[in-house]
């Protein structure tokens, strides 16, 4: 939500300080396209001279982005505030779709409406997700009533006996409508709990390996 | 504050026999003619094919055609009739489609004198429309940016754009994008103050030479930092939803992007382009045949497409998603 004059090199090409040279020279392409004066997406936007002037930032960054020493030594020089420099929501990907490429791509966590609801970040474990839930004034069976699933699995998934639940599959599946049912953002709830199951899992097959030898 | 709670809890519990509320997705444009209806029409029969229940509203009281999209021949009953008062409850305008799990509220035979519904009734139709018994409600707007269409998409932060690449599509998409924003932002704000200058700046050749919400922004966080926050938390909630109709090139393809950059750069309003639709003749067929592309060609490649952006509506949270896994 900053003004153009603040935005940083990377923001002005919409991209993020992690991109490849590749995604460089997309994301300057695309810009190029959006900002040219015939430009079906801009001209009605544009007052006089504004897109000319964007031209000559988005011709700047890309000099800078696109070479290697330049652009290392620019990098050393942002804040390294990741929160500052990163666009607001969504990690733009001004990647042009062909064909089959869109609506396929996961949808991006919607890293906003995630931090806002909690304060204290880090893993979804099952202990949060028992917070969020009494938070809301919910009893397991009230989730089990709208989730339709057997509320002795929402009771292992918050105490994590991690052995005593289904597969995976199924395990995400419960998580994410857990997580939509408290108000949480399922998928990227989903994600984050998955991660300590799925370690936990390897873990124990780690475990019984070494047992059988 | 646990008032809000409390009723934040029992939407979440849902109805009395555990039903969740509808998603209720707003269509609307700005212009005529770029496929809003035939796009509800077919995202509706999209999800009613998944085996979501779907009701599709026809908003256009004024030039209702959705019902025909939908093979609904005379509708008996219609939106009309709840404007007009001889029907309060609006689950009874539901009528069936073709389509198994797609109804249908039409809007035909609306009162020419009369056509709108005033505010209050608009308040009403709104709260009904929540109510509806279905997974989706999908509510295809009318044309144009008038006070009631802007309150219909401001029923909910999923909105839909429907574009055509064409230049006077794209002038209204941002018309509809500046009109929606500041409605909802006049609503924002606390002040009356900040309200008279919300007004003000909508009033596009205003004496301030405020043009966009970003300049809008600054002028009111200099003025009232509290309210300067109200305004970002305004403008990160609102996302509206951007498809493409009619693609024929990768030009095309491209200008869903261009435009979530300008929004982005000019606005400060993060669009989120859901997807396109490539130009086809068997939607054209479709229509003339009075039936959904997903009904009459599902092997269509617009009816492939659309079943993408179907898909993606869906992964952003369908009531009841995980009922088959129910153990």
């Amino acid at each position: 939500m900053k003004p153009l004059s603040e935005q940083n090199h990377y923001e002005i090409l919409e991209t993020q300080p992690t991109a490849t040279r590749e995604e460089i020279e997309r994301a300057y392409r695309m810009a190029l396209s959006t900002y040219s004066d015939d430009s079906l997406a801009g001209y009605s936007v544009f007052a006089e001279g504004d897109a000319a002037a964007l031209r000559e930032r988005i011709e700047m960054a890309y000099r800078v982005l696109s070479d290697g020493r330049i652009r290392s030594e620019y990098d050393a020089t942002l804040e390294v505030d990741p929160q500052e420099s990163l666009p607001p929501a969504e990690p733009s990907a001004p990647l042009i779709p062909v064909g089959s490429a869109f609506g396929d791509s996961p949808l991006p966590l919607p890293a906003d409406e995630f931090t806002h609801l909690d304060d204290d970040a880090g893993d979804f474990d099952g202990e949060r997700l028992r917070h969020f839930r009494i938070r809301g004034g919910m009893e397991i069976e009230d989730i089990a009533r709208v989730t339709k699933i057997n509320p002795t699995y929402l009771r292992f998934i918050e105490e994590e006996r991690f052995a005593d639940l289904p597969n995976s599959v199924y395990v995400r599946g419960f998580v994410t409508a857990y997580a939509n049912c408290v108000g949480l953002e399922g998928k990227g709830v989903a994600a984050s709990y998955m991660r300590r199951f799925d370690k936990r899992e390897k873990e124990f097959r780690k475990g019984r390996f070494f047992e059988s030898r | 504050m646990s008032d809000r709670l409390n009723r934040l809890a029992e939407k979440l519990r849902g109805g009395p026999d555990g039903s969740r509320p509808a998603r209720l997705i707003p269509v609307g444009g700005g212009k005529g003619g770029v496929g809003k209806s035939f796009i509800v029409a077919n995202l509706a029969a999209s999800l009613a094919r998944m085996g979501y229940r779907v009701v599709a509203v026809d908003g256009d009281l004024e030039g209702a055609n959705l019902h025909t999209c939908v093979g609904v021949v005379r509708p008996r009953v219609s939106l009309a009739d709840f404007v007009a008062k001889r029907e309060e409850d609006l689950g009874k305008l539901i009528l069936d489609t073709p389509i198994p799990n797609l109804r249908l509220i039409a809007a035909t035979d609306g009162n020419l004198a009369v056509p709108q519904p005033n505010p209050s009734r608009r308040v009403r139709l709104m709260r009904e429309l929540r109510e509806l018994d279905a997974d989706f409600v999908f509510f295809d707007l009318g044309a144009g940016t008038h006070a009631a269409v802007m309150d219909y998409f401001m029923i909910g932060d999923e909105g839909v754009i429907v574009i055509a690449p064409e230049p006077t599509s794209v002038e209204n998409a941002y018309g509809f994008v500046r009109a929606a924003f500041y409605r909802r932002l006049r609503l924002a704000m606390a002040s009356h103050d900040m309200r008279k200058i919300v007004t003000l700046a909508m009033d596009q050749r205003n004496e301030r030479g405020i043009r966009t919400p970003l300049e809008l922004l600054r002028e009111i966080q200099a003025l009232d930092p509290d309210e300067g926050m109200r305004f970002v938390e305004t403008m990160r909630a609102f996302r509206p939803r951007l498809i493409i109709n009619d693609v024929r090139t990768a030009d095309d393809i491209k200008l869903g992007f261009s435009i979530q950059s300008v929004c982005r750069k000019f606005f400060g309003i993060e669009a989120e382009y859901l997807g396109y639709v490539n130009h086809d003749e068997s939607a054209r067929h479709s229509v003339r045949a009075r039936r959904p592309l997903i009904d009459v060609y599902p092997r269509s490649d617009a009816a492939i497409y659309i079943s993408r952006i179907a898909r993606k509506l869906l992964a952003d949270g369908a009531p009841g998603e995980y009922r088959e896994d129910s153990i």
